[in-house]
């Protein structure tokens, strides 16, 4: 996966450790310093740069290490990678990007061997095909999370296809796969379940803030109908809490102000569903963030655990069966819930034992 | 001072809106680009017009202002709402501007994103020639993740005769003599 020099295997900007931000408002100031840095899709990878390992050969407790957080598939020494004296460059790839993103979050900036840890993500190791699978996953989690089923898929990457021309890193792919391409192109393909455009909690690590205190959400209503009955004017005035874009832009838009029926629910349908939203909420009251929002998070930050599709319908049906479980609990006990769901991070559980 | 998501939410918007320091604009813009990776959060920022105030910064003159606005955007393009709310706003025009940029953040996520966004509607669009053209050159560049994104775009979003058209456009052909194919 890796390439020549000059590529991946060389310090790429994306590697470089920023310095925590020292100037956030109090409000938005999380647990630990962080800086500023947006990730997306394409900064994220099942690949870990990890920078500062003391040069002691423990490149086997490194990895033992870095297990625990999923299964590893390939690790070496990065030995053109610049280093500081003494210390050494590893490049580890986990067979699950959760599980990565988990390490990352873990292991960076953590003490081994009395030298601090820099782990950062490499997506420049990926192969083609890998990079693809990865936006195709994100593609499938989103689905999955907000309950939309698009199956406009271009080309059926998961296909036999896929061994044609996929695999092939140079641009010139049109060879005998070209005629394929446009049969999979009908646009009539295109269908999609009914949008509903509230989401089921999809029960990641930044549900804890709904413990806290209840939203007013009347307030909120007003200013949404009021933003709207602005959206003429020249100056539009702030609406504290809600981005007004300036007014030409808004008449270049030319959007419908509104988004849908959601904008417009009748106050007790958006209560009921924030209750709900709310309870299922609780059960994860102890899982810390995804990415590295500066949120204020309330109790230990935990690795996320994704609700995701384990690729196994045995795993699958343990999960549910726990998730139930955990709603049953959650139902009859207002407290939180402490156990994570254990079937989906069989590592993390390990991890979370101590005291 | 604790406060519940939406507030929470509520109040990066009205810093954003009200502060006068960049360094404030540009670590919220982060803050919020950041939360639109999870879905969870859709839902509020849709109502907050979080994705009006990321297609706003695509035009911005600070880098970083645009760089975390379209990283936004690639976090949150592919919730279905989502996508039909900035392609209705006509938002692939800035994000394809983005392509031309120097910073390799906002590239990648420019190109992410117009992938993500592309729907049988909107491919005329994000598929046009001079985007095809851009992709080429792309997928020959020698950073890697550009030209892994570039070669997935080139290979699964468009046809191999627009591939073929953009490829003509940049090569100089002989008279009679018609260039091999690669």
């Amino acid at each position: 996966a890796a390439g020549s020099s000059g590529g991946p295997g060389a310090p790429c900007r994306h590697h470089a450790q920023l310095g925590a931000c020292e100037s956030r408002a109090k409000y938005r100031e999380g647990w630990r310093p962080r800086a500023v840095k947006v990730y997306t899709i394409n900064l994220e990878s099942r690949y870990l740069l990890i920078q500062g390992v003391p040069a002691l050969g423990v490149m086997k407790e490194l990895v033992e290490q870095f297990a625990l957080y999923g299964a590893i598939e390939e690790y070496h020494a990065l030995d053109e990678y610049p280093a500081e004296q003494f210390t050494e460059v590893y490049l580890i790839k986990f067979k699950k990007l959760q599980c990565a993103r988990v390490a990352k979050k873990k292991m960076d900036e953590r003490s081994f061997f009395g030298s601090l840890l820099h782990v950062c993500y490499a997506p420049e190791f990926e192969t083609v095909q890998e990079t693809r699978e990865k936006l195709q996953d994100r593609r499938k989690y989103i689905a999955k999370a907000t309950n939309q089923r698009d199956c406009f898929v271009l080309r059926k990457v998961e296909g036999p296809k896929k061994t044609a021309a996929k695999n092939s890193e140079h641009d010139c792919p049109w060879s005998t796969s070209g005629s394929s391409i446009a049969s999979n192109w009908d646009p009539s393909c295109f269908t999609s379940s009914p949008g509903v455009s509230h989401n089921t909690a999809y029960p990641s690590g930044n549900q804890n803030q709904s413990l806290l205190t209840s939203p007013h959400y009347d307030n909120n209503c007003a200013e949404i109908s009021g933003y709207f009955g602005q959206s003429t004017s020249l100056t539009p005035s702030v609406h504290p809490g809600m981005y007004t874009p300036p007014a030409s832009s808004m008449l270049q838009r030319m959007v419908p102000a509104c988004n849908g029926i959601d904008r417009f629910m009748p106050r007790t349908t958006h209560l009921q569903e924030r209750k709900r939203k709310r309870e299922e909420g609780n059960k994860f009251s102890l899982i810390g963030t995804s990415e590295d929002n500066t949120e204020v998070v309330i109790g230990p930050q935990l690795p996320e655990i994704p609700k995701v599709d384990m690729d196994d319908e045995s795993l699958n049906t343990s999960a549910t069966l726990i998730r139930n479980k955990l709603k049953e609990v959650a139902d009859s006990v207002s407290t939180s819930v402490e156990k994570p769901e254990s079937s989906s991070a069989k590592p993390v559980v390990k991890q979370r034992r101590r005291i | 001072m604790e406060l519940g998501r939406l507030e929470y939410l509520q109040a990066l918007v009205t810093e954003f809106q009200v502060t006068d320091s960049t360094e404030a604009k540009e670590q919220v813009l982060a803050n919020l680009a950041n939360f639109a990776y999870d879905p969870s959060n859709y839902e509020y920022l849709r109502q907050l017009q979080v994705l009006d105030l990321f297609l706003d910064m695509l035009t911005e003159d600070n880098e970083t202002l645009v760089e975390f606005a379209v990283g936004g955007l690639c976090n949150l393009c592919l919730d279905k709402t989502n996508k039909e709310y900035i392609l209705e706003a006509n938002g692939v025009e800035p994000i394809i501007n983005c392509l031309s940029s120097s910073n390799e953040e906002t590239v990648v996520s420019a190109v992410t994103t117009l992938m993500f966004l592309t729907t049988p509607r909107s491919r005329a669009q994000t598929t046009a020639l001079p985007v095809v053209e851009c992709m080429l050159r792309f997928s020959l560049s020698a950073n890697t993740r550009l030209s892994n994104l570039a070669s997935i775009f080139l290979q699964d979003y468009c046809s191999p005769p627009q591939v073929e058209e953009a490829r003509n456009l940049s090569k100089h052909t002989a008279v009679g003599i018609p260039l091999p194919k690669d």
